[in-house]
């Protein structure tokens, strides 16, 4: 009666554990997708049901790929295309990482969306499936796979692994009925918030954009990117170069909101300030944000974005398939639809997401070229050209880490 | 008893409406609204946005169907689970008796996130991620505590004189657990249910990493609203999340209201009977 709970549990996992490893089979014969015939991909992805894991906390970015893309997948190609929302790409890298250390050969993620450290992190753990970019018809016609924000991710050499779906650049939002002539550059920031006390912040890093802030201030204060285009190991002065950056944000401190006491904790936060009249500036990574906030009425009609004179960060963001992708032939349709110049314009809208293409606009068609030019962007955001006139380069992780770091250690605790 | 009824329910009733209703107007008024700024108490705009995006969302009432069938289940487990494993602590001397407690009320006190890394690698190796089962699995955990508390605490409140009584006049096992244990126990059982309903129901991390995504409950939609700052649609979903809570305990309590009218007509025909 009492080995009767062991045999028991046994036979549980026995049986738990035949069920798993039926389907190891199929990803054996999915590597010659990387070679085939694209007609050859076309016909094994009829059918295939597609989960592409996404970041979802925006209605609007859902709403593109569950009524824009999501039928004109089953229409043109019989695919489902699922999108599953994530809270935050980190989680996808967590969970591929579990499923490689376990094994699991049937995954279910069959299209992710990541960049930068996540792109880093799941390269260095192989949790990719392969250079598949060169197979996508769109890539090879319409994408300059030599441009650097295409060929590197945050200073990661992409190889291929994912493909390029977008675009950002680093912009400031301010309210041109409150402030009408906002500071471009670093020192005039500095003078600005001496005269307007209380109404600038940035969020904490590690948040993504408040992080970017710093790299800004960076570039700005220490002399220019061009010196940190090498390892940051290779340095041996790094941090003598960093005491401008963490000199000029002492410096602003006290005359930020709440005298610098505190900083928000995420971007969402610091909109949220800005939305509620509390702050007079706030900032994104997202050129067409402020735009879309607009049209929700979150954001006053007034509210317009700028750049500073000495240009801004960009960087790319990218699709890419796992190592375990149970459906690899429609990742690979999936991924080069939404990389059409159709899909691409409709992105690049405000109304659907105000995305900035990642296509070379100079490979496109007259007509195409024309399309994406008649976007209407929203009067709060930038045009195409000075955007893309203005772009700084990232940069690679390791300096973010340290960065990241430092600000704890020079602003934060002082 | 009937000393100060007024004051009593006076104070009551401002105490419900101050933490408990008060709290749920300013979610109401952020879903409605088209921008709400400082120093506006009320919008001055209005958009119907939020509740558009969340009730025309097909995965929205998907995911309220799979969450409340999720609680339901784990919570029906939960029962079968607690009501023996208190019957034997409470009634029998059992070696090493805080031991298992212990391990029962173990998830209360460790954070969820250390045991569902491990769950979840022998789950992927079980295959056992990405599908309700799995879910339910690692529900219980976190849930099992509080039903398992309040049915100690019934059984504590139940002498054995009762069942020894019932069996003197003849009742066997199963008569005299239905008949003398389980209407005694059935109060504490439903509060304890009530608590691994909501519980069940709230959970998103542990949903989360072993759902993989494709156990898509009301909190995995829910979140990365929250953390992605659009108060609007955020408040939408929280308001229609307490909508669907609030419902399920209302549920829960009629049904625990038919079972004692029935049972009491039941007994009453036995008595004409006999």
């Amino acid at each position: 009666m009492r080995k009767f709970p062991i045999a028991a549990f046994g036979t549980l996992a026995l049986a738990l554990s035949a069920c798993s490893s039926e389907e190891a089979g199929n990803a054996k014969d999915a590597d010659s997708l990387l070679t085939d015939d694209w007609n050859v991909v076309q016909d094994a992805a009829k059918g295939q049901e597609v989960n592409m894991y996404m970041w979802g906390g925006s209605d609007n970015i859902n709403d593109y790929l569950d009524e824009w893309v999501a039928p004109r997948m089953k229409e043109e190609y019989g695919i489902e295309l699922k999108r599953v929302p994530m809270n935050d790409a980190q989680d996808i890298i967590n969970q591929l990482l579990d499923e490689k250390v376990a094994g699991k050969t049937d995954g279910s993620m069959d299209i992710v969306w990541i960049n930068g450290e996540n792109f880093k992190a799941a390269k260095e753990n192989g949790l990719l499936w392969g250079d598949f970019t060169g197979q996508l018809p769109n890539f090879n016609d319409y994408v300059d796979a030599e441009a650097p924000e295409v060929s590197e991710d945050f200073g990661e050499p992409v190889e291929g692994l994912e493909a390029p779906w977008g675009k950002a650049q680093f912009v400031l939002v301010h309210d041109e009925n409150e402030f009408g002539n906002p500071p471009r550059s670093m020192s005039e920031l500095a003078e600005w918030v001496k005269q307007n006390p209380g109404q600038f912040t940035y969020p904490a890093p590690p948040d993504f954009t408040g992080s970017a802030f710093v790299r800004q201030v960076l570039y700005e204060t220490t002399g220019g990117h061009e010196q940190y285009r090498q390892p940051a190991a290779d340095i041996e002065d790094l941090e003598e170069r960093l005491e401008p950056m963490w000199q000029y944000l002492n410096s602003i401190e006290p005359y930020l909101w709440r005298e610098g006491a505190t900083y928000p904790e995420s971007l969402a936060k610091q909109d949220q300030l800005f939305a509620s009249g509390e702050i007079g500036m706030t900032m994104s990574y997202d050129p067409a944000l402020a735009a879309s906030e607009v049209l929700k009425g979150r954001f006053p009609q007034s509210t317009r974005t700028y750049l500073l004179d000495g240009g801004t960060l960009s960087n790319t963001h990218f699709l890419s398939i796992p190592f375990n992708a149970s459906d690899k032939a429609g990742a690979l349709i999936a991924i080069n639809e939404l990389m059409s110049p159709a899909a691409q314009t409709a992105k690049l809208s405000p109304e659907n997401w105000g995305d900035l293409t990642a296509l070379d606009l100079e490979k496109l068609s007259p007509e195409q070229q024309q399309a994406m030019n008649e976007v209407d962007l929203g009067e709060a955001t930038l045009s195409i050209e000075e955007l893309e006139q203005n772009r700084l380069p990232e940069l690679s992780s390791d300096y973010i880490d340290i960065i990241e770091e430092g600000w704890t250690e020079h602003v934060a605790k002082d | 008893m009937k000393k100060h009824p007024r004051l009593l329910s006076l104070f009551l009733f401002l105490g419900l409406f101050i933490f408990v209703i008060v709290p749920f107007i300013p979610l109401i008024l952020s879903s409605l609204s088209f921008g709400w700024r400082w120093p506006d108490v009320f919008p001055q705009a209005w958009s119907l946005r939020a509740w558009e995006y969340v009730v025309n969302d097909g995965r929205t009432w998907q995911a309220v169907g799979i969450s409340l069938w999720i609680a339901l289940v784990v919570t029906s487990v939960n029962i079968l689970l607690a009501v023996p494993a208190a019957n034997a602590l409470v009634r029998y001397r059992v070696r090493g008796r805080w031991l298992f407690e212990a391990i029962i009320f173990a998830p209360i006190i460790i954070p969820p996130f250390i045991s569902v890394m491990g769950i979840h690698l022998s789950f992927l190796r079980f295959g056992l991620t990405e599908t309700v089962l799995g879910v339910v699995l690692a529900h219980i955990a976190p849930t099992l505590p509080y039903l398992f508390r309040a049915v100690m605490i019934s059984y504590q409140t139940l002498s054995v004189d009762w069942e020894d009584q019932a069996r003197m006049l003849g009742a066997g096992a199963v008569p005299r657990f239905f008949h003398v244990v389980l209407p005694h126990l059935l109060p504490g059982i439903l509060a304890g249910a009530s608590l691994s309903v909501l519980i069940s129901l709230s959970q998103y991390l542990i949903t989360f990493i072993i759902g993989a995504g494709q156990v898509v409950t009301l909190p995995i939609l829910l979140f990365p609203f929250i953390s992605g700052g659009d108060p609007s649609v955020a408040s939408a979903y929280s308001l229609l999340y307490a909508a669907i809570a609030i419902a399920a305990l209302a549920g829960m309590d009629a049904a625990l209201k038919r079972y004692y009218q029935t049972n009491r007509a039941s007994q009453q025909e036995k008595g004409e009977n006999a």
